[in-house]
């Protein structure tokens, strides 16, 4: 209870101060639409596969993670609120408050990429559960991973863009599982007898980084 | 932390040493000059047997050494099993990018022979990519941090963070990829192509390049743990 009470009030507090600036929100808005633009632009007006739309999109959600999410921990670091947060709630109260606030912020960005997606580019999606279902659980998974490493990356002194250097290597598995699993969904065919290898390597791939995340974070966190 | 004053046992050091190198020169003669049978297409590539597959088992070895010095960090090991990790990503790395120089050269003489295929998402290839490319980010990480004792805290979590997720690879890549390496997607098995004769000289190979892993990787790690005794700071 008492872990769930932190949890909340860490969760609660990054919603109250990204209500006030709208920093995050409003940069994640701006690059999704604004990759996408340039994604419509470069692949023009020809008809492209689902496979390749479905490329497109996670490339798409992948670098907004990378750039949106490296702010959360980078942040506390530069308003100097680390300690107050040490002294008040414990190591994993953080990480899970942190990784809410990171997975909310990527279902915004499946839900406006997708929008935009189908929007310009026309995205026919034949099976919207399948594709509702790898958002989430993809979504997920990326937000544990980005999560910790933008804890790592507060940690370091010169920190630029080093989200998507780090963390790249570590997704790609997931890429290949999540585009396996969209173009399942757009594609439609046999339903979802295709999608249920990537589906379950997904949920897989989440629950051990969450997991290894978890266990390892209290390392990043004291000093 | 005390300075690593017995970081290495230079006498095991000189002995195994020393012993890796005439096993290597009687193994790389033997690997040249022993007759093997001639295969088609694979005719005398086939020796290529002797160096490419082990440089990935060096390279495996490499990474598990890796990993373990790396949560011996996070126990409390202190400056000096960070620098047996990261000296042992460093050494993986050279037998690494060695693998897949001898992968792609072998490849260009066999499978893709005719062809203007350099590079093809086998899953085995995929796997080494990367883990150089984890191993690059690794680098990358370590001179973002400059006071020591926090570069090698987090040093080790970005490793065991990434040795966790690879193993998925194993899982995911074979299913998405095909493979035209033996023993995969029901290629014949390695044992029941390879003549008694090669198997007499590779897994000696793999012995040797595996000796020749823990000699350059030792060497490095005495020449790390001398500079920190100098300078308190191990990449100095």
């Amino acid at each position: 209870m008492d872990w769930l009470y932190g949890t909340l009030a860490v969760l609660e507090k990054d919603l109250r101060l990204e209500l006030r600036s709208r920093y995050a929100v409003n940069m994640l808005i701006m690059f999704v639409v604004s990759s996408l633009f340039l994604v419509a632009f470069a692949v023009g007006q020809d008809d492209i596969e689902p496979r390749l739309r479905a490329g497109l999109l996670w490339i798409v959600i992948f670098f907004a993670a990378s750039i949106g999410l490296g702010r959360s921990f980078v942040a506390e670091e530069e308003r100097g609120t680390v300690l107050l947060l040490r002294l008040n709630v414990r190591g994993s109260m953080v990480f899970a408050g942190k990784l809410i606030f990171n997975f909310l912020l990527l279902l915004g960005v499946d839900v406006l990429a997708v929008a935009v997606t189908s929007l310009i580019l026309g995205l026919q999606v034949q099976n919207p559960l399948i594709l509702a279902s790898v958002l989430f659980l993809g979504s997920l998974s990326l937000a544990g991973t980005t999560t910790l490493l933008a804890a790592i990356i507060s940690r370091a002194s010169n920190r630029g863009p080093l989200l998507p250097v780090l963390s790249f290597p570590l997704l790609i598995v997931l890429l290949i599982s999540v585009v396996n699993g969209t173009e399942a969904a757009l594609v439609g065919g046999d339903g979802w007898a295709s999608a249920t290898e990537s589906i379950v390597t997904i949920a897989g791939f989440g629950g051990v980084v969450i997991t290894t995340a978890v266990l390892l974070f209290d390392y990043v966190w004291e000093d | 932390m005390k300075p690593s004053r017995g970081a290495v046992n230079v006498r095991r050091y000189r002995i195994v040493r020393n012993i890796v190198l005439i096993w290597l020169t009687a193994m790389i003669l033997a690997a040249f000059l022993l007759d093997i049978p001639k295969i088609n297409i694979l005719e005398h590539t086939a020796r290529n047997l002797y160096f490419h597959v082990p440089m990935w088992f060096s390279m495996m070895a490499a990474v598990f050494v890796s990993a373990w010095h790396s949560l011996q960090v996070l126990r409390g090991g202190g400056l000096i099993r960070d620098i047996r990790a990261l000296q042992a990503a460093r050494v993986g790395t050279l037998f690494g990018l060695m693998g897949l120089v001898t992968g792609i050269w072998w490849s260009k003489f066999t499978w893709y022979v005719g062809t203007d295929v350099w590079w093809n998402f086998d899953p085995r290839q995929t796997m080494a990519a990367l883990q150089l490319l984890i191993y690059g980010a690794y680098f990358v990480l370590r001179s973002a941090v400059e006071e020591p004792e926090r570069r090698s805290r987090i040093a080790a979590v970005y490793n065991l963070f990434a040795v966790v997720t690879v193993p998925f690879l194993l899982y995911v890549l074979p299913r998405q990829l095909q493979s035209l390496h033996p023993g995969a997607d029901g290629n014949p098995a390695f044992s029941e192509i390879t003549a008694p004769v090669m198997r007499l000289i590779f897994y000696p190979a793999v012995i040797g390049f595996i000796g020749l892993f823990w000699v350059l990787y030792t060497q490095r790690v005495r020449l790390a743990s001398a500079r920190l005794r100098i300078t308190r700071d191990p990449e100095l």
